[in-house]
């Protein structure tokens, strides 16, 4: 099994294990608590979503990464991964470079922090770098622009393994697991779509053209080429799908049959969307490079938002890369749309009806599901509508859309044991 | 030619959307309505209901979470389902379009 990931470096997990009792060792330590974005972020540093990173970066990568898209070390980076903390919190608390931290979360111990470096950043140009403008009407230039006034760097260890509830739980797997899961599905190519939506038609058929470019030369005996489907767990905005019907959704791709168990596994990743377009897919496709896979799906506008960048850019990008930058292939994909001619879902770079097509808008997809109206096999699965619609009676109070009211009450998606190290 | 003032007064002020999957366009085809309904994506069609100005104020009076989208589509967003779906039942029943006030009657027959 090949746990090699981003950078040539080697997936490794940082995760104090139930049998190590480092409870007297923590009372001693100073608290940071962190939010929700940090708290993602430190668990992916943890479990080597982010190899070759083992904490949060200090000044020098995030000038490199902001001014060349690479750390100090050479390797590909194109996202500062920063944790940032009020200079009050910090002063008040005593916290100093060469501390040790103990990083909270909702009140219960998160993880450990050797603190390298204390510094300061100007989050406005970091926005500027990332997402190629500082305007306040992109969604990222506030994640930027929320952040505190000083960044802690340094290396993290968690003091337990995140408890998922229901129904994350059962599609929660760590790179390490995910490398297990496909050698021993002994897929030889694993091509990652990336997901915040419940699948429609045309989703479906991305995947399953993304497939076909994945497999390619590969022998048809057996099939050695698999699905991986990520859904990103994150904040959330009035509007958009909840996430468990995004999840249970792709399971009921795969339930219905409509992709075999053989060759497709529906799992979660956390991240906070910057929709920073082309910097964002390359993003994605190293955190799915340490998840171990070998392709990743680019469809139209990608990570994008508005009209802040060309619907293709995020292909484009891939394009300035030196060919040992990155070990994982994009596979970029032009829209697939039903034709009232060929009667079926096709691809716009195959079908000369374009005059006649019918395009998957979000907003009418969106229309469909507000009206309860099971659409046609086409437009959905009806195990999909149906795994749909009973995950907005479950947990969407009847809505497969976030309200105001479920951002407001729902659960979290995890939390950290309140006492003692709970290792998986 | 332009429009004459009959024709004016006559052209809805706005439309009422409601989706036409497979089952309902065989309840359209028995009354024969069923070109009457646009097919927009891989088999879903379009029912367009037309709404005077006086029926769009009540329906989104009874419905504040409603929109009337006037710049771009034309149409009622956001009704509540039921709401729909009574719309179109009374379609069935008709045989015809022109259904929103004998919806809203039938609310305030309710109500009484």
């Amino acid at each position: 099994m090949n746990n090699v990931g981003h950078g040539n470096s080697p997936i490794t997990e940082r995760v104090l294990s139930a049998s190590d009792d480092m409870s007297a060792q923590l009372a001693g330590l100073r608290q940071v608590s962190v939010d929700g974005r940090v708290a993602r972020e430190t668990i992916n540093l943890a479990y080597g979503f982010f190899t070759p990173l083992t904490g949060f970066m200090n000044s020098e990568d995030v000038h490199a990464v902001c001014n060349n898209m690479h750390l100090k070390s050479g390797v590909l980076w194109p996202i500062p991964i920063v944790l940032d903390a009020s200079a009050e919190e910090l002063h008040s608390n005593q916290i100093r470079e060469g501390d040790g931290l103990l990083l909270t979360y909702e009140g219960n111990p998160l993880a450990v922090m050797d603190v390298e470096e204390i510094f300061d950043y100007d989050v406005e140009a970091m926005a500027r770098a990332v997402l190629g403008t500082a305007d306040t009407a992109h969604p990222g230039v506030g994640m930027y622009k929320s952040m505190r006034d000083r960044f802690v760097a340094g290396p993290v260890t968690l003091v337990a393994a995140p408890r998922f509830r229901e129904p994350y739980d059962r599609f929660w797997h760590t790179p390490l697991e995910l490398r297990r899961a496909f050698h021993d599905r002994q897929w030889l190519r694993v091509v990652a779509h990336q997901t915040r939506n419940v699948p429609h038609g045309g989703h479906e058929w991305l995947m399953k053209g993304a497939w076909f470019a994945a497999n390619g030369d590969l022998g048809v005996e057996r099939i050695q080429t698999g699905i991986l489907v990520s859904c990103i767990i994150g904040p959330k905005r009035v509007g958009d799908y909840i996430d468990e019907a995004i999840i249970l959704g792709h399971q009921a791709l795969q339930d219905g049959g409509y992709f075999r168990r053989d060759v497709h596994l529906v799992s979660i990743a956390l991240w906070d969307m910057r929709y920073a377009g082309p910097k964002e897919a390359l993003f994605h496709a190293i955190l799915r490079e340490n998840m171990g896979c070998s392709h990743h799906m680019f469809g139209r506008d990608h990570a994008g938002v508005g009209r802040f960048y060309d619907p293709y850019d995020a292909h484009r990008i891939f394009d300035a890369l030196g060919i040992e930058e990155l070990a994982i292939k994009p596979v970029r994909l032009l829209e697939w749309w039903y034709c009232p001619v060929c009667k079926e879902i096709t691809y716009s770079g195959l079908c000369g009806h374009v005059d006649r097509r019918q395009s998957f808008s979000g907003s009418m997809i969106r229309s469909i599901l507000q009206d309860e109206v099971k659409p046609t096999t086409l437009v959905f699965r009806p195990e999909v509508f149906d795994a749909t619609m009973t995950a907005a009676a479950l947990y969407g109070g009847g809505s497969p859309f976030c309200t105001a009211e479920y951002l407001s009450s729902r659960p979290p998606v995890f939390d950290m044991p309140p006492t003692g190290s709970h290792a998986r | 030619m332009g429009e004459t003032w009959s024709q004016q007064v006559s052209r809805p002020y706005c439309t009422v959307e409601i989706w036409i999957n497979e089952e309902r366009l065989g309840r359209l085809q028995d009354i024969g309505l069923a070109e009457l309904a646009e097919e927009v994506l891989a088999g879903m069609r379009v029912l367009r209901i037309p709404c005077a100005e006086v029926e769009a104020r009540e329906l989104l009076g009874q419905c504040p979470a409603a929109k009337h989208d006037a710049a771009t589509t034309g149409t009622i967003e956001l009704l509540p389902p039921a709401v729909k779906s009574a719309l179109f039942e009374l379609v069935v029943r008709h045989g015809s379009l022109d259904v929103v006030r004998d919806y809203l009657n039938d609310v305030s027959a309710e109500s009484d």
